[in-house]
């Protein structure tokens, strides 16, 4: 886990398979690569779209809820 | 491609699980409300209430698996992912046993000519084609499939109710243009039921759909090796050993807060429709909608619309029933309030508006296309695919192998789109 602040993508609003897409995108624009990225998402299909596509860049993943229909994804590089 | 949507929200905040308690309460409320309409049409007519009480159990299931026909074609081609499409495959097989036996009650020899009635049915020929690539290509666009739309209207998804009016003015489109595809095409297409081909008889046509169900499961499995896609369960924290009260809260939080495993969930779609087909029917929307929009069109002094052949068609759309609260308009709306209830009991139903504007305009076309389509296909993935496979219509696998094309083609233009 890197010091500093955690950049926290926001794609609350997007439905699939936006929120996933657009993760994706972040994680394979910057080389060489982000070392931990937060995926902040209201869309409950995205939890299950978001963390195989991290595991397989690589990714280590943990879901936290921060309020009703709102769910962070923690993205750190393992 | 694509534009990252960057806001900065303070990562550091704390991550309680906050219980809301709000929504609870409106969960208990919804439910009261579902069973209290259940009660009062089941009063007039207990087949409708039955099926009423099981369309809510069909949405709350719609919701708590997260299920989406959309997706099931969707990401094998965008993602190598199969997740979806495998709860899909689990529920046509636990459907097509069910609906053997219901069918074989019905009629006991397959090849005296007679069809079982309500099965999905339908002709086969390039009408089905026709309609699956345009759904297929509807559904991507959009997000999600009819029934999709219908449980993610009332899960507060402002999108959907903009695709749900694409969707009613794409059935008033089918429903002016549908003579001229009768008379040049669906007239001639025939019926094909594997019970009734080549000797099959329901033993072989079975066995027939389950062999290739299974094919398919083991080629989608492959697909996901090939992708490099795997999808494990995400690991909970565990300290120390659960007490009672611990274990029942983790019982309960299984059912009503975290999404359930998409195969469970297509399972128990496959049961449900079983159980709706002994009562009456398989599961469709289409008809109900399609019935809707021809209100709209009455309103706008469009009436007397005839459409050649469909009444004597079987699916989703050939039965015309009285009176405004019947078995398809239970069916329909009724999934709703069950899908509400499950997004209030987890606490996950919110007003989403779309962040981009674009969206809306995909919602709405997609939508046109799938009404148009659903109405050409007489009926839905629910109707046209998952309810037709286990009537063991050959119909079903030609809608369900021509939506795997629209959804292939729905990706490219959907990375067009950005």
């Amino acid at each position: 886990m890197p010091d500093g602040e955690i950049k926290v993508l926001d794609v609350r609003g997007e439905i699939c398979p936006y929120p996933m897409l657009i993760t994706n995108d972040e994680l394979d624009k910057k080389q060489p690569g982000v070392l931990a990225l937060d995926v902040l998402t209201d869309h409950a299909p995205a939890l299950s779209t978001i963390p195989p596509q991290a595991l397989k860049r690589g990714y280590e993943v943990e879901i936290d809820e921060v309020r009703a229909g709102e769910w962070l994804v923690h993205l750190t590089k393992s | 491609m694509l534009n990252s949507l960057e806001t900065e929200v303070s990562p550091k905040s704390p991550n309680p699980l906050i219980p809301v308690s709000g929504q609870t309460l409106a969960g208990f409320g919804v439910a009261a409300a579902g069973l209290g309409a259940a009660y009062l049409i089941g009063r007039e007519d207990a087949e409708t209430g039955a099926i009423w009480l099981l369309a809510l159990a069909f949405g709350f299931t719609l919701q708590r698996a997260r299920f989406c026909f959309a997706a099931a074609f969707r990401d094998l081609f965008l993602f190598g992912s199969a997740q979806n499409m495998k709860g899909v495959l689990v529920g046509m097989a636990v459907s097509t046993l069910g609906f053997a036996a219901i069918m074989y009650w019905l009629v006991s020899k397959p090849g005296s000519g007679s069809l079982p009635h309500e099965a999905h049915i339908l002709p086969v020929g390039i009408s089905v084609v026709v309609a699956g690539l345009v759904f297929g290509v509807g559904m991507v666009i959009a997000g999600g499939c009819v029934s999709g739309t219908l449980y993610r209207m009332a899960e507060g998804y402002v999108t959907s109710w903009v695709t749900m009016f694409g969707i009613l003015v794409g059935l008033a489109g089918i429903s002016l243009t549908w003579n001229w595809w009768w008379d040049h095409l669906i007239i001639n297409e025939p019926k094909i039921w594997l019970p009734a081909t080549g000797g099959l008889g329901y033993s072989g046509a079975v066995a027939l759909t389950l062999v290739a169900l299974v094919g398919i499961y083991v080629l989608l499995t492959w697909w996901e090796a090939r992708s490099g896609i795997y999808s494990p369960s995400i690991s909970r924290k565990v300290t120390g050993i659960p007490g009672f009260t611990d274990r029942l809260s983790h019982s309960l939080s299984s059912v009503f807060k975290n999404g359930w495993p998409v195969a469970i969930g297509g399972a128990v779609l496959g049961f449900i429709a079983v159980v709706m087909y002994t009562i009456h029917m398989p599961l469709g929307v289409t008809g109900e909608l399609l019935f809707l929009s021809q209100q709209a069109l009455g309103v706008l002094g469009v009436n007397d619309i005839v459409m050649k052949g469909l009444a004597d068609m079987g699916g989703c759309t050939g039965l015309i029933s009285d009176g405004f609260i019947n078995h398809n308009f239970a069916v329909t709306i009724g999934l709703m309030p069950g899908a509400l209830m499950g997004a209030l009991f987890a606490g996950e139903f919110r007003i989403r508006y779309p962040r981009v504007i674009r969206r809306y305009f995909q919602a709405a076309g997609g939508g046109v296309l799938m009404g148009y389509a659903a109405g050409l296909g007489i009926g839905c993935t629910l109707g046209a695919f998952f309810s037709a496979i286990p009537s063991l219509s050959v119909a079903g696998w030609v809608f369900g192998l021509s939506l795997a094309g629209g959804a292939f083609f729905g990706t490219k233009i959907l990375k067009r789109l950005g």
